[in-house]
C-alpha cells in the first residue's frame, strides 16, 4: 500500500471525530464552557484567598493542565466510544487497521482540540489573572503541552483497553481516570503533601514531572524532565502493546461482536 | 488446484466471560466454499450463523480448528485477508451523525483509499446503491432500507473478493427485500465475487444460494444445493388428489419415486420425487374414478427448514 493510503488509515479516526464533534452541541461545552468554569473558579479562589503571584501561576498551571488533559484524553477514548455507542465497532475492526492507526488519528484531533483550549485559557488567564504562560519562552510551553498530551493519550488508551476487556460498562473509565490523575499528580499542590503511598504513584506518572518542569519557570525549583519524558515514552509504547493485546483478546473472547449488538 | 474462498475444518467457538465461564456456540464446523459461489448459512436464531460469519471475516477468532480464507491462513495472514473481504452486518450500524457520504469516506480511509480514488469509489458506491438522493442525510435519519443499502455500499468499498452478508434483508419490507436480493445477485454476477450469506428467509436462500448449510445449535446438520437438500430429506413434490369413486391406492405404493402416501376417504396426498416422473402413472390409477381436484405443490426450503430445525 502507498504511503498516502497508509496515512489515510491514520487520519480516518481524526476525520470521524472531527465531524462528530462539529455536529455536537456538547463540543461547545467541552471546548469553552467547562474549561472556563474550571479556570475562573480557581482564578477567583486565588483572589479570595489573596494568594500571591507565583502561587497563582502554580494553581493556574494545574487548572489549565487538568482541563486540556481531560479534553485530549476523551478525544482519544472517543475513537472506541463513538463506535461502541453507535454499535458500529464491528465495521472498524473488520477493516485492515491496527491499534496505532486508530490511536494516532484520535490523538491528533485530541491534541488539536487541547491546543485550542490551552490557547483560550492562556489568553483569558493572562488578562484576568495576570498569568503569563510564555514567561520562560515558547519551548517550555511546547514541552509542557507535549507532556500533558502524552499523558492524555495514555489515559485514552487505558480507557480503550478497559472497554475491550470489560465491555460497555467500562466507559465510566473515560471520565474517572482523569480524576485519579488530578488527585495523584499534584495538579493543585506539590506531590510532597500526598501520603507516602500516593507519592510513589505520583512519581510513576509522567504528568507529575511535566507539571514540576513548567512550574519551575514561575517558582524556581528542581525538576526531572528527562524522567517525565522517559515515562511518557514508556507508557505510550506499553499502552499500544497492551491495546493490541486487548484487541486480540477481544477477538478471542468475542467481546468485539457483543459490543456491536 | 483452484483456490477455495473458505476452507474450514473443525471450527469450534465458545464465548467466555471475563471470569472464564464459557458458552459453546459452534461445534466442529467443517466446510469448503468454492470461488464464485453464493453460499447460504441457514438456521434458527441462536444457531451460530453470525458467529460463523464473524469468524470467517476474521473479526473474531475460533477456539479450535483450521481456517483458510481465499487460500490464506486466517491466523497468520489476517491482515491480508481483511484487505480482501468485507461484511454487511445484520442491523447495520454506523456512526449516527455522519452522513451517507461521510460514512463511506471514513470507511474508505480505513481501507487505505485516498485522493481521487477515494472520492471516485465513494461516488461509485453511492450511484451503485442508489443513495445519491440521500448522500447528505445523517445515518440516524435513514430508513431501515437505506441503512441496509449503505451497509452494502460500505461492504463494496474495497472491491472484496469475498463478501459476507449477515441477514441482509432483515427488517426490510417485501418490496425492499426483493430489490436487495436483486442487488446482491447483480453484485455477484457483475463483480464475480464469492458471497457467504446468512439468513432465515427461505425464499431468499432459494433464490440466491448455490449451496446451503443448515446450522442448528452450532452444528451443521445438512449441507448441499437447495434442490438436493429437498430431495435427500424426502421432501418431494406433494400431489393432492381429491376424487369420487374407486382408485387403486395400494398400487400407488409400488410406483417408483413415491416417498409417502396419506389417504382418507376421497382424498389422497402423495409425496413423490420429481425426478422419478411418476405423475402420469399416478393419474392412470384414478382412471375408474372422477378426479375433482388435483394440486401439485413443490417443496420449498421452508419445509426443509422445519424438518431440520426439529
Amino acid at each position: 500500500m502507498s504511503w498516502q493510503g497508509e496515512l489515510n488509515k491514520y487520519l480516518a479516526s481524526a476525520y470521524k471525530n472531527w465531524i462528530i464533534s462539529r455536529r455536537n452541541i456538547f463540543t461547545v461545552f467541552e471546548l469553552f464552557f467547562w474549561p472556563m468554569i474550571s479556570l475562573l473558579s480557581i482564578g477567583l479562589l486565588t483572589r479570595f484567598l489573596k494568594v500571591e503571584g507565583s502561587m497563582v501561576s502554580f494553581l493556574l498551571v494545574g487548572a489549565i493542565a487538568l482541563t486540556i488533559l481531560q479534553v485530549a484524553q476523551i478525544d482519544v477514548a472517543y475513537v472506541l466510544l463513538f463506535d461502541m455507542w453507535s454499535k458500529s465497532i464491528k465495521n472498524t475492526f473488520i477493516a485492515p487497521v491496527h491499534s496505532y492507526h486508530l490511536i494516532f488519528g484520535a490523538s491528533l484531533f485530541g491534541i488539536l482540540r487541547g491546543s485550542v483550549v490551552f490557547f483560550i485559557l492562556a489568553i483569558v488567564s493572562r488578562y484576568l489573572f495576570g498569568f503569563n504562560f510564555q514567561e520562560g519562552g515558547l519551548l517550555p510551553v511546547l514541552i509542557f503541552l507535549a507532556g500533558v498530551f502524552a499523558m492524555a493519550v495514555v489515559i485514552g488508551i487505558t480507557v480503550c483497553i478497559s472497554i475491550l476487556t470489560f465491555g460497555q460498562k467500562a466507559d465510566v473509565a473515560a471520565w474517572s481516570l482523569s480524576g485519579l490523575i488530578l488527585l495523584v499528580s499534584g495538579i493543585y499542590y506539590p506531590v510532597e503533601v500526598l501520603p507516602p503511598v500516593l507519592q510513589v504513584l505520583a512519581r510513576a506518572l509522567p504528568l507529575t514531572y511535566f507539571l514540576e518542569y513548567y512550574r519551575s519557570i514561575f517558582i524556581p525549583g528542581p525538576h526531572h524532565l528527562a524522567m517525565g519524558a522517559f515515562l511518557a515514552a514508556f507508557y505510550l509504547g506499553l499502552g499500544l502493546i497492551l491495546l493490541d493485546h486487548a484487541i486480540e483478546r477481544a477477538r478471542k473472547t468475542g467481546i468485539l461482536l457483543r459490543l456491536s449488538e | 488446484m483452484t483456490e477455495k474462498s473458505v476452507e474450514a475444518k473443525g471450527i469450534c467457538k465458545s464465548y467466555k466471560s471475563f471470569f472464564g465461564t464459557a458458552a459453546r456456540v459452534l461445534e466442529n464446523i467443517s466446510l469448503d466454499i468454492e470461488t464464485g459461489e453464493i453460499f447460504g448459512l441457514l438456521g434458527p436464531n441462536g444457531s451460530g450463523k453470525t458467529t460463523l460469519i464473524s469468524i470467517f471475516s476474521t473479526l473474531i477468532y475460533p477456539e479450535r480448528g483450521s481456517l483458510f480464507i481465499l487460500g490464506m491462513d486466517a491466523r497468520r495472514d489476517k491482515g491480508e485477508i481483511r484487505k480482501a473481504v468485507n461484511i454487511s452486518t445484520a442491523k447495520p450500524n454506523f456512526p449516527w451523525s455522519l452522513t451517507v457520504k461521510e460514512n463511506l469516506r471514513h470507511y474508505g480511509m480505513l481501507y487505505g483509499l485516498y485522493g481521487s480514488a477515494l472520492s471516485r469509489t465513494v461516488e461509485d458506491q453511492i450511484d451503485a446503491f442508489e443513495l445519491g438522493e440521500f448522500r447528505d442525510m445523517k445515518f440516524e435519519n435513514l430508513s431501515t432500507g437505506l441503512k441496509q443499502r449503505l451497509s452494502l455500499a460500505k461492504a463494496m468499498l474495497n472491491s472484496p473478493r469475498l463478501l459476507f452478508l449477515d441477514e441482509p434483508t432483515t427488517g426490510l419490507d417485501p418490496d425492499m427485500s426483493i430489490r436487495t436480493r436483486m442487488l446482491i445477485k447483480r453484485i455477484h454476477q457483475e463483480q464475480n465475487i464469492s458471497v457467504v450469506l446468512s439468513t432465515h428467509d427461505m425464499p431468499e436462500a432459494e433464490m440466491l444460494c448455490d449451496r446451503i448449510a443448515f446450522l442448528r445449535k452450532g452444528q451443521i446438520v445438512a449441507m448441499d444445493t437447495p434442490r438436493n437438500l429437498k430431495k435427500h430429506l424426502g421432501l418431494g413434490e406433494r400431489v393432492v388428489v381429491s376424487y369420487e369413486g374407486l382408485a387403486d391406492i395400494a398400487a400407488l405404493e409400488s410406483l417408483p419415486g413415491i416417498l409417502g402416501i396419506k389417504a382418507k376417504m376421497g382424498r389422497v396426498e402423495i409425496v413423490m420425487d420429481r425426478s422419478a416422473d411418476s405423475l402420469d402413472r399416478i393419474i392412470k390409477l384414478f382412471c375408474d374414478a372422477r378426479i375433482l381436484d388435483i394440486v401439485i405443490k413443490e417443496p420449498d426450503l421452508e419445509d426443509v427448514f422445519l424438518e431440520l430445525a426439529r
